[in-house]
């Protein structure tokens, strides 16, 4: 059919015929192909100017129509609805933008009028080439999503539920209610926030039709206006939502305190919580950060923060509990760990780490002294014996695992007495025998049998006598020489043995003049020991510096205390003798050259620098090494002479023969000796079950990332009691331990950077058994046609305006802060203390904190003056005769009930003070001002002079800001953001709630700061309108999808790559590609990617779109 | 059809209707002004802006072409600007290839929001192209 083109000109008043000149257009349009008819008219969308189109499409038989007018996004609908009530197809219709892409972005007559000509020329031209297209309609799932629990959330959910359609209602915290339920009372009629709001929860939490799923996150969105499909995760709570009553006994139970976000960090909640004690669902959540940084650095992943919380309450006895969780030796840790946690403490990074060590020490003496009741023997559930040799740590934490899981374990020392090196190298000044007697007992007790004097030849005599496993851990225990002449000589002692006699009770007697060789914890306990026989001048020789010195730090502090001296970058070259008595050693003086392979710097001998140090004894403490025996002769090593293992399961080389400990690793720490034991008892466990040792282990948990450490007070570290000098003669232990007052305070410096501890006592004291510290996160999906976003918003941080001192001065609060201080079932129960505890007699209330500020947002939050105003009332309610000041710039009052209720306020008797306010400082100027904070102003009205007004309390009426995280949700569902970041609706007068997204609403202040009453309203209005989609059961949906021209197809299918929505389907027996027309969204971005130029784009046709550019040249 | 208006440079600018043409649209609500020598096509996508189109917009006499769509990340078809993104580039080394200057492809991404900055780009893109000079290459033909 030949088209005939009507075009029509609107002038819009004088929108556009003001700029462009309309008749010249219109003559212009007139004139080109094909045209028919052209016309202007003052309003074409007006009733007159669309039957002006139908007539002409009556008489003339147009079959094609050009409108130049506003853009398409407002009108489109309009007039392609005239071209079908008129009987030709939608699609035959073309929209000129000539307002708001011409006439209102010029002043420049002319120009506009050649622009429109061009506009008008390419619609008339690409209209030519339109197809009348099938409009195509999708059905409405009758499910909606809402997005969001506050009172928009609940009020669009509630509407669209009592309709009798399916609402899943999302809300990420645990409980609904969003910022209404903060709020103490509602401007202007002052009723009660909660009186309103909860019961509109509880309706929710009830319906029959809603699907609350809250501490819970939409994570994924496809699909278009009538079928979304959504992914929504339900965060873990670790509680049965079942089983849990809300009695929140677990509240009571639970030792971990963190700031509570209800009350803005006015008081603590517990790491097990109800936010508030209205909340819907009424049922606890725990709050699971991650692994606090303590356990991650712990190489045995001992859960230190769970026995430090517990610690801080008192509760030493199930302290110890969780720390035997992991490993057995509380005691000896506490004494002699490296203590890996301490270094990695987030409170380090405040101020000092934790005394995690010393908290750890306190409990396990805190049992001793207490009386230990006995250890329950543990139910052997398996017949396979394991036997474990060498009793030292990683032997006993092997068993100790192993025993646990039901496994009888036979434990094999060659010594007199169980511990290894912890009981023959470590004196007894740092470790006294009973703290490790009563720990090796603990583990006998629980069914353990440890067979002491008993030295193992050979693997296979013991797997002789039945035991399926072995775990070796027979330590480093021969001193290493130094290879200088007369190391053997007499005088000359190596450190474990001089240690392990002394230790043993045996008389050790050395000279005056002791000099240890080596700069290791053995060379300093050597040194000490030394010093308690009765040594007069002791002297540490060390290659390297001091700072290279590898001993614990404290443990050299505490030696030159105790009169040791170091003599460093200095290597021994001989032992001198006289008259076949030692006499002294023959030092090299050192430099310290490149770092070497341990990382630290190389000692490099200077030439010709030898000196003696006269002696009666030298203790060389250089080193330990692996004996090899007949037991270890099979095994492989490495280069190193240590037992080569596997890294992940400690497996030798020999079936059923696993390693672990020094003797592997060569002399390292107590904790590391523990991992190894733990790693092997679970290879052991594996290998005894026939399943592979390397899969299913235990994944360590993920360190916590970021640990909050705002309003944390500056504490200092508690400091370890030391006997006094003059005491230390015998081998009474130095350190004496923190006193019960001492741990308690020390342990509430914890940040508890996990949150919840992973104590357990929740478990405990839970009646119902509701806990379940396994759960995991689920995905529930969902099919909805609507969605309704009400992410709401956040409030402005006022720390970003330094001059109003919030965060440095103690009572500048902000609004919600005080709102919630006045809150009977507030923090304070609705008293108004200043940080003092007394009550103010002055309040400044500044209001556009963060709004109408060019720094920060420049639009009126809109709901700041109002709940100024309401503030004030409150505060005169809560403290008699107290002063309330407000500084405005405006105020505005322009809802219902809002000016009455401003001049109700006025006749109160608040001051009013017309200014914005500078600052705020406690500097006092006057005697009147000390310990006030004054706030510094210059009054508008005034002679612009500055004021100072001296004031206890100031509260910032801060901004409403878009959420952080409004960008990734604007994503998620496709929304766009407005300039100052909330969401933009897609008209903002006529179509305030839609989003450019079909199907998509935002409603309430995430789409800008708006008061309760609007917020309802939008609410209400986005369930209309999802209510009248589900009404009409079907939508029409754009017709612009793309075609294949099968007979072109090569097949390639690149299309398919390029389509994001997998909408193209490789036909295999034709070899083409089709699209599939109900996935097509029509984005058109395959087109430009085939190579053979078979797809076209329906309405966005290459022909049409080329015909278009053609003609705005004319 | 060739014809040139005045001896201002003309140019084709390629809007995708989610961001930029809405950007546009907003620019002329806010009465934002800017230069009248863009005429704008509307597309459904960035991704949907074929180089062939770009190609064309010069040989038909046009100073230069603008491409624009949603900021990266914010496709309203997922991925449809990142491809318009490559396209892009490529077509700039062609036209290089073919001796053109790049400038005569100019692309910016303007959200649905930003009405001040699609003024400024349209003010910024008339002046890149008015240095380069008019299109005459394709004068000569017959």
């Amino acid at each position: 059919m030949e088209p005939r083109i009507g075009v029509y000109v609107c002038h819009c008043g004088s929108n556009i015929a003001g700029t462009v000149d309309v008749e010249e257009v219109s003559r212009f349009a007139g004139e080109l192909e094909s045209v028919k008819v052209a016309r202007d008219y003052k309003f074409m969308c007006s009733e007159p100017g669309q039957n002006m189109i139908k007539d002409d499409i009556r008489e003339l038989g147009l079959n094609r129509v050009v409108v130049a007018s506003c853009s398409p996004t407002l009108h489109e609908p309009t007039f392609r609805r005239v071209c079908q009530e008129s009987g030709i197809n939608p699609y035959l219709f073309q929209m000129a933008n000539i307002r708001e892409q011409c006439s209102w972005v010029t002043e420049d007559h002319d120009g506009a009028t050649v622009k429109a000509k061009a506009l008008v020329g390419a619609a008339v031209n690409r209209v030519y080439y339109h197809e009348p297209l099938d409009v195509r309609q999708v059905s409405i799932n009758p499910n909606t999503l809402v997005v969001g629990g506050g009172i928009a959330g609940i009020q669009a959910a509630l509407e669209i539920a009592d309709a009798g359609h399916k609402v899943y209602l999302v809300e990420r915290t645990p409980s609904i209610g969003g910022h209404m339920a903060q709020l103490d009372k509602t401007f202007p009629t002052l009723d009660c926030s909660a009186c309103i709001l909860t019961p509109k929860m509880t309706l929710v939490s009830r319906h029959p039709n809603i699907e609350l799923l809250t501490y819970s996150e939409v994570e994924d969105v496809s699909g278009y206006i009538g079928s979304f499909k959504v992914k929504i995760r339900k965060k873990a709570r670790y509680v049965d939502t079942a089983k849990c009553n809300g009695c929140t006994e677990c509240e009571k139970a639970c030792p971990v305190e963190v700031p509570s976000e209800f009350n803005l960090g006015l008081s603590k909640r517990k790491a097990i919580y109800r936010p508030f004690h209205q909340a819907v669902p009424n049922i606890v959540t725990i709050d699971k950060r991650g692994a606090p940084p303590c356990r991650t650095a712990c190489p045995a992943g001992v859960d230190a923060q769970g026995y430090v919380a517990l610690i801080s309450k008192g509760k030493y006895g199930e302290a110890l509990d969780v720390f035997r969780r992991t490993q057995p030796f509380a005691g000896v840790c506490g004494r002699i760990c490296t203590h890996p946690c301490e270094a990695d403490c987030e409170r380090g990074k405040v101020d000092q780490p934790v005394a995690i060590r010393y908290l750890k020490r306190f409990m396990a003496d805190y049992e001793l002294k207490a009386g230990r009741g006995k250890a329950r023997k543990v139910d052997l559930i398996s017949k396979h014996k394991v036997a474990v040799i060498g009793s030292g740590p990683a032997g006993l934490a092997c068993a100790y695992d192993l025993i646990r899981l039901g496994y009888p374990v036979t434990v094999f020392e060659a010594a007199p007495e169980a511990g290894g090196l912890m009981r023959y190298a470590i004196p007894e000044y740092r470790l006294p025998r009973k703290i490790l007697d009563n720990e090796i007992s603990f583990i006998r007790e629980l069914g353990v049998e440890i067979r002491t004097n008993s030295r193992v030849d050979s693997f296979k005599e013991v797997f002789d006598k039945g035991y399926k496993v072995i775990f070796m851990g027979v330590g480093a225990g021969i001193s290493q020489k130094m290879g200088i002449p007369n190391e053997d000589m007499d005088g000359v002692l190596h450190a474990l043995d001089f240690l392990r006699k002394v230790r043993m009770g045996e008389d050790v007697k050395v000279g005056k003049r002791v000099a240890v060789i080596g700069g290791g914890n053995a060379a300093v306990d050597a040194a000490r020991t030394a010093v308690r026989l009765g040594a007069e001048e002791v002297t540490m020789v060390y290659r390297r510096s001091r700072a290279e010195m590898p001993a614990l730090n404290a443990e050299i502090e505490e030696g030159l205390h105790e009169g040791v001296k170091i003599h460093a970058l200095a290597g021994p070259v001989a032992v001198l003798e006289e008259d076949g008595k030692i006499s002294g050693i023959r030092c090299i003086r050192m430099e310290l050259g490149e770092p070497d392979e341990s990382k630290r710097r190389r000692p490099m001998p200077i030439k010709g620098s030898e000196f003696d140090i006269p002696l009666d004894n030298v203790i060389i403490a250089v080193g330990q090494l692996v004996d090899k025996t007949s037991l270890t002769r099979d095994l492989e090593y490495t280069s190193f002479g240590t037992v080569s293992v596997d890294p992940t399961t400690f497996q030798t080389n020999i079936d059923g023969v696993f390693a672990g400990g020094d003797v592997i690793s060569g002399p390292d720490d107590v904790i590391s000796a523990i991992e190894a034991g733990k790693e092997a008892a679970i290879s052991i466990d594996h290998y005894l079950k026939g399943i592979d040792l390397k899969e299913g282990r235990p994944v360590r948990p993920e360190r916590v990332k970021d640990v909050p450490r705002e309003h944390i007070e500056k504490k200092i570290r508690k400091i370890m009691p030391l006997l006094e000098l003059d005491r230390r003669k015998d081998f009474a232990e130095v350190e004496t331990g923190f006193t019960e007052a001492m741990a308690m305070e020390e342990a509430q410096r914890c940040l508890n950077c996990g949150v919840c501890s992973e104590c357990w006592e929740c478990v405990s004291s839970c009646e119902r058994g509701a806990i379940d510290h396994n759960q995991k996160d689920e995905i529930v999906e969902a099919s909805v046609g609507n969605i309704i976003v009400a992410t709401g918003y956040e409030i402005f941080k006022p720390q970003g305006i330094y001059e109003y001192g919030y965060g440095r001065f103690d009572n500048v609060l902000t609004a919600l802060e005080f709102e919630r201080m006045v809150n009977s079932a507030g923090p304070t129960e609705g008293h108004v203390y200043l940080k003092d505890g007394s009550q103010p007699k002055s309040i400044a209330i500044i209001h556009c904190v963060g709004s109408r500020d060019k720094n920060c947002h420049e639009y009126c939050s809109r709901v700041c003056c109002m709940y100024s105003l309401k503030l004030g009332h409150l505060a005169r309610e809560h403290i008699p005769g107290v002063e309330v000041y407000e500084f405005y710039i405006d105020v505005r009052a322009f809802g219902k009930g809002f000016e009455e209720f401003y001049n109700r306020i006025i006749r109160e008797g608040t001051t009013f003070i017309e200014a914005r306010p500078g600052g705020v400082t406690d500097v006092a100027e006057t005697p009147q001002e000390q310990g006030k904070l004054m706030v510094l102003y210059e009054e508008e009205t005034g002679h612009n002079e500055r004021r100072r007004l001296p004031v206890d309390m100031v509260i910032l009426s801060t901004a409403i800001e878009p959420q952080p995280d409004v960008k990734s949700i604007s994503r998620l569902f496709n929304i766009n953001q407005s300039a100052d970041g909330f969401f933009l609706e897609r008209h903002p007068k006529l179509d305030p709630i839609a989003t450019a997204t079909d199907g998509v609403f935002v409603i309430g202040c995430c789409q800008g700061p708006k008061d309760i009453p609007d917020t309802v309203a939008q609410a209400s209005a986005a369930a209309a309108e999802v209510l009248s989609l589900i009404g009409q059961g079907n939508i029409e949906i754009e017709a612009a999808t793309a075609f294949i021209d099968e007979k072109i197809c090569s097949g390639c299918q690149i299309c398919r790559i390029v389509c994001p929505y997998s909408a193209i389907e490789f036909i295999e027996e034709k070899g083409v590609c089709r699209v599939n027309e109900v996935l097509c969204k029509g984005c058109g971005a395959c087109v430009g990617g085939c190579f053979s130029n078979s797809i076209c784009l329906k309405h966005f046709t290459g022909e049409q779109l080329v015909a278009e550019m053609e003609n705005m040249l004319a | 059809m060739r014809q040139k208006i005045g001896d201002q440079p003309r140019i084709v600018g390629f809007l995708c209707k989610w961001c930029s043409y809405a950007g546009a649209d907003l620019a002329g609500t806010s009465r934002k002004k800017y230069p009248s020598n863009l005429t704008v096509l509307k597309v459904p996508c960035s991704g949907r802006i074929d180089p062939l189109f770009v190609l064309k917009g010069l040989r038909l006499g046009f100073d230069g072409v603008l491409v624009s769509g949603c900021h990266p990340g914010d496709c309203h078809y997922q991925t449809g600007n990142y491809r318009a993104r490559r396209r892009i580039v490529i077509t700039k080394k062609f036209l290089e290839y073919l001796g053109i200057p790049e400038e005569r492809i100019q692309a910016s991404w303007v959200s649905a929001a930003e009405g001040t900055k699609f003024a400024r780009v349209v003010a910024d893109v008339v002046e890149n192209v008015r240095a380069i000079g008019p299109n005459n290459l394709f004068n000569n033909e017959g």
